[in-house]
């Protein structure tokens, strides 16, 4: 029963994602890769629950209505992604590769054994260690009383007791995508935000930081070991402050807010530097890569309302840096078009406050 | 509270905010590829220049209160930058000197934070839910199939019953300080009398005290019996109560 549990939530957080993630392929040169894969794929899922989620959570749907609407969505993808895969193999293109093998060279392998032993640590202390968090007596019980009552913010959290719409909370419905991974699995609410999740999410994060790390570091990727046990000791001692983003990993890991600033910001770092690199090359960034982005956005602002705030300030500060840096002033345009989903969830928010 | 309040409370003991803006530093200074220098040197000074803009502040704590400006500082890319600079540092350096620099390195980045791990507030899970063990049981002691039933916990249940059972209720959660039933919970010595009136007035089917808190009379008086005792807990029952699937 266990396993099959097991199985059922790899297949939804791993295996789906890593195959639509293959509609991304040709953003950039890398992208043909796992982590990418798996990751782009995660956050095209995240934007599509977003927009699939709060129109019905401000129409006062039952929660059932939003799962089968989403498999729709991510069966459709799935289809989408898997024709395309085939007729990429008719064209001979290449679909994905997997992560060329670690320099042989001794302190290179040294360090990513330390690298792989220090992230094995913290999954082993996601689920050994608990935190006493007073937010998850939030979050957690909304994905709990989403995934067994079958309303969404409709009632209050800490009590139970029936209320009107939650519509400020209901626009970053990261809690809800938690109950529909509980009720697809068939793992309580409770012991997916607290331990299942957080394992996935944090090497989700260590994704980011490695995608990153390779594209900052170019031709001295030799280095990219050293650069990953480092990011992994800021992390591991990120608890100088209760308000570090690196805290916020270890600590409320499968909270919105957490998702926000450990995978959706840094992955729109990445992003940027791939759009700045193209920039730099004199190339366009294409389509897909607009994407990617605009759903990124979407991700950010189903984990937090204020995601809405912050994805729009970062891509908006980087967009105008690169304009005048390069003179390339279109650049603009479809950076201001993947601000629409955070230009609405504000909207929305302003009109409900 | 004031930006800079909130940022010394982002920085913490400071010393990894003071490595991150020093690599800014020789970043500009040795930084040669330009996607790198706007991406890890203008964005996080213009973003640090916004942070701390009085303009966009109060626009800010206008719309969005204060207690959540510090995530205004999750733009900073503190972890890459610092990672980055660790890295290209070593770069210019070779044999034992490279060596001795890393380690030295990063000795100082684990002085100068805190083990995240280190917080008293960590503790070993007692089960899978990560709620305490007594949660769990005294929850599914309670419980009856098919319905909701109302029940007043001591303070140490309050973050975990909803989170772990959807079907038991509680009158207050974490908002407890506002409600007169909970300080009747946490007096030093319960008044009976008037922790089962309010209980009754909220509907509590159940009320679950320490068994070490003092009781001032006998629950049994005003309609609560004992239903069990659990992990040092025991759970009055209300007597009067409909435990039934459809109303009486």
């Amino acid at each position: 029963m266990i396993a099959i549990q097991i199985l059922k939530l790899s297949i939804i957080l791993f295996i789906i994602p890593t195959i639509v993630g293959s509609l991304f392929v040709k953003v950039d040169k890398g992208a043909a890769r796992l982590p990418f894969m798996w990751i782009s794929g995660q956050i095209l899922l995240w934007a599509g629950f977003q927009c699939i989620c709060v129109p019905l959570i401000l129409l006062e749907k039952r929660f059932t209505m939003v799962q089968q609407l989403f498999w729709i969505y991510t069966g459709c993808l799935l289809l989408f992604s898997i024709s395309l895969h085939f007729g990429r193999k008719k064209r001979r293109i290449q679909n994905f590769q997997v992560i060329e093998g670690t320099d042989e060279r001794k302190p290179h392998r040294l360090l990513w054994i330390v690298f792989w032993a220090l992230l094995a640590l913290q999954l082993v202390l996601a689920g050994l260690m608990a935190y006493e968090e007073g937010d998850d007596a939030y979050y957690v019980a909304i994905s709990t009383i989403t995934e067994n009552a079958d309303t969404m913010y409709c009632k209050l959290p800490y009590t139970g007791g029936t209320t009107g719409l939650d519509a400020r909370h209901g626009l970053a419905p990261f809690p809800i995508w938690v109950a529909l991974l509980a009720r697809a699995s068939g793992i309580p609410s409770v012991v997916l935000a607290q331990v299942a999740l957080p394992m996935a999410l944090i090497v989700m994060s260590y994704g980011i930081y490695y995608m990153l790390g390779k594209q900052m570091l170019g031709n001295r990727n030799k280095a990219l070991p050293l650069f990953m046990v480092v990011i992994e000791l800021l992390v591991l001692f990120g608890g100088y402050s209760v308000y570090s983003a690196e805290n916020f990993l270890l600590v409320r890991t499968a909270q919105g807010k957490s998702v926000l600033a450990n995978i959706v910001i840094p992955f729109l770092l990445f992003l940027m530097l791939l759009l700045l690199e193209k920039l730099q090359k004199e190339e366009g960034a294409g389509a897909v890569y607009w994407l990617l982005l605009a759903c990124s956005m979407a991700a950010g602002c189903l984990c937090s309302t204020l995601g809405a705030l912050l994805t729009c300030m970062l891509v908006g500060v980087i967009g105008l840096c690169a304009a005048v840096c390069y003179r390339r002033w279109k650049v603009l345009a479809p950076m201001a078009l993947c601000c629409a989903m955070p230009v609405l969830v504000t909207v929305l928010y302003l009109i409900i406050d | 509270m004031n930006v800079t309040e909130i940022f010394q409370k982002y920085m913490g003991t400071g010393l990894i905010t003071i490595w991150f803006l020093l690599a800014l530093i020789y970043l500009f200074i040795n930084e040669k590829k330009k996607p790198m220098r706007i991406l890890f040197i203008y964005v996080p000074v213009i973003i640090l220049l916004l942070y701390f803009n009085p303009l966009f502040s109060k626009l800010f704590y206008r719309f969005l209160g204060d207690e959540i400006y510090f995530r205004i500082c999750w733009l900073l890319p503190v972890a890459p930058v610092i990672a980055y600079t660790l890295v290209c540092m070593l770069n210019n350096l070779q044999g034992r000197k490279r060596v001795c620099f890393g380690a030295v390195a990063i000795s100082v980045i684990v002085v100068s934070g805190k083990l995240v791990y280190s917080n008293p507030l960590f503790s070993l899970a007692e089960n899978v839910y990560h709620v305490p063990q007594a949660v769990v049981d005294v929850c599914d002691a309670i419980k009856i199939e098919g319905r909701e039933v109302m029940a007043v916990f001591p303070d140490e249940f309050l973050l975990y019953v909803r989170q772990y059972s959807p079907v038991v209720c509680m009158p207050y959660g974490r908002d407890a300080n506002y409600f007169e039933l909970h300080a009747m919970m946490t007096a030093d010595e319960i008044d009976v009398e008037a922790l089962a009136g309010e209980a009754k007035y909220y509907g509590c089917h159940y009320v679950v005290l320490s068994q070490t808190k003092p009781l001032k009379g006998d629950m049994s008086d005003y309609d609560y019996e004992i239903f069990d005792f659990i992990d040092g807990y025991v759970i009055y029952k209300d007597t009067t109560m409909n435990f039934g699937l459809t109303p009486r």
